[in-house]
């Protein structure tokens, strides 16, 4: 049945294609309909191939035509479905569907409204050709595509110049981890001759750990996903992404998108295993960027600015998951952050759509009754975002804790840490947002208001997901079968056992490992509520702050710091260069080719005369060359 | 075998028709003929039937090239209507010239002796010439008839002499007899021999209008009927090029090392002389013309470097050439109804009032200037690479720069109809079968550029 | 083909006779430069004529005549060269099947059609003056 895996990506194109084309002609909310259609089908789809998967059918790659094929290497277009793709697919059509129906409410006063649909359709055939992709060059034109949506989406409302800048900032950093990429791409065909995954891997079983070239390949691997995925240094483009639709944070910059660099990373796992200095770096990045990001997000004001911090922590959550070998754990809470941190930015959405574009939390407050419908579903993201069992966060977290664990009690303490972090910042948006009373009094014009039902089912679906999504991975100690682990199984036992430190964690240890953060959490929570509930000191004003608060609320003045240390001196070099270098040398060259070359045009075009007798000459004259040159040499 | 016979009938019919007056048959009657031709020359594939003592070979790449060429009078035909509008005679003469051309060129492509060669070759001239003058009453035409009858007679006296001096060193018109007798000469092959192949040479240079037998290609490109410059730059091309290629690779394969260096001189000289003189013409159906030169240099670089899968990049390189030309000459035609002239200025704002129409042009002329992932550019690319591969990277540098100049004229259309700034002319009024006619061809152009492979690998 | 080699030398005679018909060209060109008289040529109308062989030109040869003769003329010729096909096949028509009899009678048809479309073309219309 996988034939037909090509219908998946087919129809969000031609969503894209008929909407993009007849963007002036289609009235109402025909195109969301239409684009949120174009992708449910695929998601029946993926949920037939998924269910297929899990009832063992075997993994396949379908070959659709032979693509590029130059000396020895051959690039096929060809799609593979496998467990991992196979998840991903589900991921990706029934949250971007969720979504889809989501901004018809959402965007539905907008006047851009036909081309953010044409721009969502196309992102979806982006990304399930990066997921679907069955060698690297498909997954790097996945990757480059939804790179350009995510500018697109971003740039979405293109008369402020602020978000201008913020989709150029996403899109140059992101071509900083693209060129990483894109060598790693030339290092394989150096070093394998192919970039179809199957045949790398097998053939990277032969080589031996540590090897300078793989791990070369795998740091540059990484280059890319630490672009894709917002990690340090490259995280800064994230935040700024929010100045797109709330939908598209949803969908691009927290469920889909950003994840593609984990998704790589795990479908690469094999490589990666054989670099440990490689799988050393992404853990120190992740944690690295997971505790920044968390600290940062502690003292925001702006309610999708902390998401979207919480999103780069909770990546690289991700990433210290995959860089201490626990590939499931990884590929778990991606899946289950797709969903709670979707709910949480829809959630978002609707109250920013309730106060009619007000996004500081600090003029927010006592929404819990205006909007109650919200508020519950907004309580039930925080709570699995936070780990809070029985919901979806609780088992991938304590997943990927146990897998720091394995790598080091330094950075299990320090994996703790960012958690805790997560509860704190969580409920303190929680309890600023819905608890108190209203900080800015309501305008009567524009009455606070619940959003419509097309805006609250996709968050309800997502409020299930979010509770019961965990339940995919219950471990064995909590009496579940941990399904998840064997669904991957295939995909990521060698490279799991490969990497197995030591004995196995005890049962006792086990329980300690998931209890003394529960407890933590816990206890943040009840520090959040003793400080934003009980005493309720919010600052209006712009406070006195001490260095560490400064440093904090100006999220580590990273931001300036590239500005002076990159920006400046390259807009200096720049200037130079334009100034010195371009006008006068180069363009100066230029012209004077390009005048040559009509000059010439010019006059070769009197050789044109329009008098047979001279064509007839100059025929003869090069007969008689031709033959004398060739006969008599 | 079975497409001429059924294209001879249905050329007669289209007479008949045709003297009936019965105007309104002409059409249907030859899209359903050109359709069953294509039926009954496709089903033919793979049986490599030989007719006639060698005469006539029907092997795959005949079957390819002969598709290629039913394929351009369907194309032709399919933008007949938009040229002829207004006009009250049946026209059955120009029409069955088209046809008799299209015999020819299928002779050209499929042909065992050179003698047949000859048959075929002035068939498609003798149509080109009369065709060239077709619109009696006007002296742009005359003069190109005139021009192409003689320049071309001058070749084609050559290229006779040609053949009747392989005959009488050789002692045969037979392609593969010719090969076994350069064989059996050890390295000797007396010089009249080599004369001989060089003026076939020369002939076959001056039908794909290659510099310096190039001449006559813009006079009678610009004066002919737009219709039939489309039909003539794109059939006579194909034709010519794929029996040079028969000759090259059948009978002087053995000879060919000899051969490269003037190939190569002439290859680069049209390139470089195409591009350059088009880049000054404003006038489009002129630029067509001396791109047309331009493109011929890059078939004959297939032609340098012969290596097993040159034969289907030349097909899939002369299958991306047709389309584009043909669409882009079906949006010109459109406007020379409309606006009377030629030049670039008749383009200005015409994405705003015709935006199918300036779509299938920007398509139709980034396909031939070879901008990705256009069929023209995986042609010029798989094209670039065999060249590469064969050691001849300074010849690729010189093509590559032609495609650079290239771009230069081919998207001044473009910007006109997209970017100028001055008043937009008015709106063309276009039928929904033309726009669906070009959007389809422009499709099919992108798709190209996916599937080259498809095409390539066939032969 | 003949088994006989040639050499260069075979071709001296055919390289005599061009030298002499060049030569006499060239000879007869310089000749008559130096034969005729010293001075200034004069330019006569008569002297410019084509043809002075003393009967005077009647009008232009070039004047325009109907094209009618043209046509006629050469759908003649077109006809009398199908001729050609004919002879060869009457020759052995004693040794041929009905196949062959079918193939010539074709042939007749073709040519017969021929005949109805430039009859009805109206290409044989003598008096029609449009």
């Amino acid at each position: 049945m996988f034939e037909y895996i090509w219908l998946v990506p087919l129809f969000p194109l031609i969503g894209f294609l008929v909407i993009f084309f007849n963007f002036r002609r289609l009235k109402g909310v025909t195109a969301g309909v239409l684009a949120s259609i174009m992708v449910f089908i695929p998601f029946v789809i993926s949920l037939f191939f998924f269910f297929g998967l899990m009832n063992g059918a075997e993994a396949k790659t379908v070959e659709l035509f032979s693509w590029i094929s130059f000396n020895k290497l051959s690039i096929p277009f060809s799609f593979l479905i496998d467990r991992l793709s196979g998840l991903m697919l589900l991921i990706v059509t029934g949250v971007g569907f969720l979504i889809h129906v989501y901004s018809i409410g959402y965007m539905k006063e907008d006047a851009g409204f036909n081309r953010f649909f044409s721009y969502m359709n196309l992102f979806v055939f982006f990304m399930l050709l990066l997921v679907l992709g069955s060698n690297y060059l498909i997954l790097f034109i996945g990757w480059e595509g939804v790179g350009l949506c995510s500018y697109l989406l971003i740039g979405f409302w293109f008369k402020n110049q602020e978000f201008n800048n913020a989709a150029k900032k996403a899109f140059i950093m992101n071509r900083i981890g693209d060129l990483g990429f894109l060598l790693a791409l030339f290092m394989l065909i150096h070093q394998f001759g192919t970039l179809n995954f199957a045949e790398i891997f097998s053939k990277s079983s032969a080589i031996p750990v540590g090897t300078f070239s793989i791990t070369m390949i795998t740091l540059l691997l990484f280059a890319g996903a630490v672009g894709k995925s917002a990690q340090i240094p490259l995280f800064t483009w994230l935040p700024d992404a929010m100045a797109g639709p709330t939908p598209v944070s949803a969908l691009i910059h927290a469920a889909t998108m950003v994840t593609a660099g984990v998704y790589m990373v795990a479908r690469s796992n094999l490589l990666f295993v054989l670099a440990p200095v490689t799988l050393m770096t992404i853990s120190v990045i992740g944690i690295a960027t997971a505790l920044m990001a968390g600290s940062i997000a502690l003292f925001q004001n702006d309610i999708k600015k902390i998401l979207a911090y919480s999103t780069v922590s909770q990546l690289g959550l991700m990433f210290v998951a995959l860089g201490s070998g626990a590939f499931t754990g990884a590929m778990f809470h991606l899946t289950t952050h797709a969903f709670f941190k979707a709910l949480l930015f829809l959630a978002a959405g609707s109250v920013i759509h309730a106060l009619h574009g007000e996004q500081d939390i600090r003029k927010m407050g006592g929404l819990k009754d205006r909007i109650p419908v919200t508020f519950w579903l907004f309580i039930i993201g925080s709570l699995a975002i936070s780990g809070i069992p029985p919901f979806a966060g609780f088992f991938s977290k304590d997943m990927i804790l146990i897998g720091a664990f394995h790598s080091g009690y330094v950075l299990w303490v320090l994996s703790v840490a960012a958690a805790l972090m997560t509860a704190f910042y969580m409920f303190r948006l929680l309890f600023i947002v819905f608890w108190g009373k209203a900080a800015v009094a309501a305008d009567p014009k524009h009455p606070v208001h619940e959003s419509p039902k097309s805006m609250t089912i996709p968050m309800s679906v997502l409020a299930v997901l979010s509770i019961i999504g965990g339940f995919i991975g219950v471990p064995a100690l909590l009496g579940g079968s941990d399904r998840i682990q064997v669904f991957l199984a295939p995909l990521f036992s060698s490279s799991e056992a490969f990497l197995k430190h030591g004995a196995e964690v005890s049962e006792s240890s086990e329980i300690l490992l998931m209890t003394i953060p529960l407890l933590l959490i816990l206890g943040v929570i009840f520090l959040a509520w003793s400080f934003y509930v009980k005493n309720r000191n919010i600052e209006q004003e712009e406070p006195e702050r001490s260095f560490l608060g400064n440093l904090l609320y100006r999220k580590f003045y990273v931001d300036e710091l590239y500005d002076t240390i990159v920006q400046k001196p390259v807009a200096g070099l720049s200037t130079f260069f334009h100034d010195t270098i371009e006008v006068k040398v180069i363009d100066r060259f230029v012209n004077q080719t390009g005048n040559l070359v009509v000059w010439i045009g010019k006059n070769i075009r009197y050789m044109q005369t329009g008098n047979v007798g001279a064509y007839l000459f100059f025929m003869v004259i090069s007969i008689i060359l031709i033959l004398v040159l060739n006969l008599f040499k | 075998m079975k497409a001429i016979i059924a294209l001879s009938i249905l050329a007669v019919l289209n007479m008949f028709f045709g003297v009936r007056k019965m105007k309104k048959v002409l059409l249907p009657l030859i899209f359903i003929g050109l359709i069953i031709t294509m039926i009954l020359n496709i089903s033919d594939w793979g049986k490599s039937v030989h007719y006639f003592n060698e005469m006539f070979i029907a092997d795959n790449f005949s079957i390819a090239f002969s598709s290629v060429l039913i394929l351009i009078g369907i194309l032709i035909f399919m933008f007949a209507n938009i040229y002829y509008k207004g006009v009250e005679r049946p026209l059955e003469d120009i029409y069955a010239l088209i046809l008799f051309a299209i015999i020819g060129g299928i002779v050209m492509a499929s042909f065992g002796n050179l003698i047949l060669f000859f048959v075929g070759l002035e068939t498609l001239s003798i149509s080109f010439y009369v065709l060239a003058g077709s619109k009696k009453f006007d002296i742009a035409s005359n003069e190109a008839a005139m021009k192409y009858f003689l320049t071309g007679s001058f070749a084609t006296g050559f290229l006779l002499f040609g053949i009747a001096l392989v005959y009488g060193v050789s002692g045969s018109f037979n392609l593969e007899a010719i090969n076994t007798y350069i064989l059996g000469c050890n390295g000797n092959v007396p010089m009249i021999f080599i004369a001989g192949m060089l003026l076939i040479f020369i002939g076959m240079s001056f039908k794909i209008a290659a510099v310096p037998f190039h001449f006559w290609s813009p006079d009678v490109y610009t004066g002919s009927p737009t219709l039939i410059t489309a039909f003539m730059t794109t059939a006579g091309k194909v034709a010519s090029i794929a029996a040079f290629y028969r000759l090259i690779t059948i009978a002087f394969i053995s000879l060919h090392s000899e051969l490269t260096t003037t190939l190569t001189v002439i290859a680069v000289l049209t390139i470089i002389v195409g591009n350059l003189s088009a880049v000054y013409q404003d006038n489009l159906k002129r630029m067509f013309a001396y791109s047309g030169v331009a493109q011929s240099g890059y078939l004959l670089m297939a032609l340098i470097v012969l290596g097993p899968k040159s034969a289907g990049i030349l097909l899939f390189f002369v299958l991306s050439y047709v389309i584009a030309t043909i669409t882009a000459f079906a949006v010109l035609m459109l406007i020379r109804e409309e606006r009377g002239t030629f030049f670039i200025p008749a383009f200005r704002g015409l994405a705003k009032n015709n935006p199918v129409e300036a779509f299938a042009m920007a398509i139709a002329m980034m396909s031939l200037a070879g901008i990705p992932p256009l069929a023209g550019f995986m042609a010029k690319y798989n094209l670039f690479v065999l060249t590469a591969e064969g050691g001849y990277t300074w010849l690729v540098v010189v093509a590559v720069i032609g495609s650079m100049i290239s771009i230069y004229f081919y998207f001044k259309p473009i910007l006109a109809s997209y970017f100028s700034e001055g008043e937009p002319q008015h709106k063309i009024e276009s039928s929904v079968n033309f726009k669906i006619n070009i959007l389809v061809l422009s499709i099919l152009m992108i798709l190209l550029g996916f599937l080259p492979q498809v095409i390539i690998n066939l032969l | 083909m003949t088994d006989k080699i040639y050499v260069p030398a075979d071709y001296v005679p055919i390289l005599i006779q061009s030298l002499v018909a060049l030569g006499f060209v060239a000879l007869t060109m310089f000749a008559t430069h130096f034969i005729s008289s010293k001075r200034k040529r004069i330019r006569t109308l008569r002297k410019d004529e084509n043809f002075e062989c003393g009967i005077e030109v009647q009008g232009n040869a070039r004047f325009p005549f109907s094209v009618k003769y043209f046509l006629v003329a050469i759908l003649f010729v077109l006809f009398d060269v199908e001729i050609i096909f004919f002879y060869p096949w009457a020759i052995n028509f004693l040794q041929m099947e009905w196949r062959e009899f079918f193939v010539m009678l074709l042939f007749v048809a073709l040519l017969l059609f021929g005949f109805y479309y430039i009859y009805e073309k109206g290409a044989l219309e003598w008096n029609n003056d449009e």
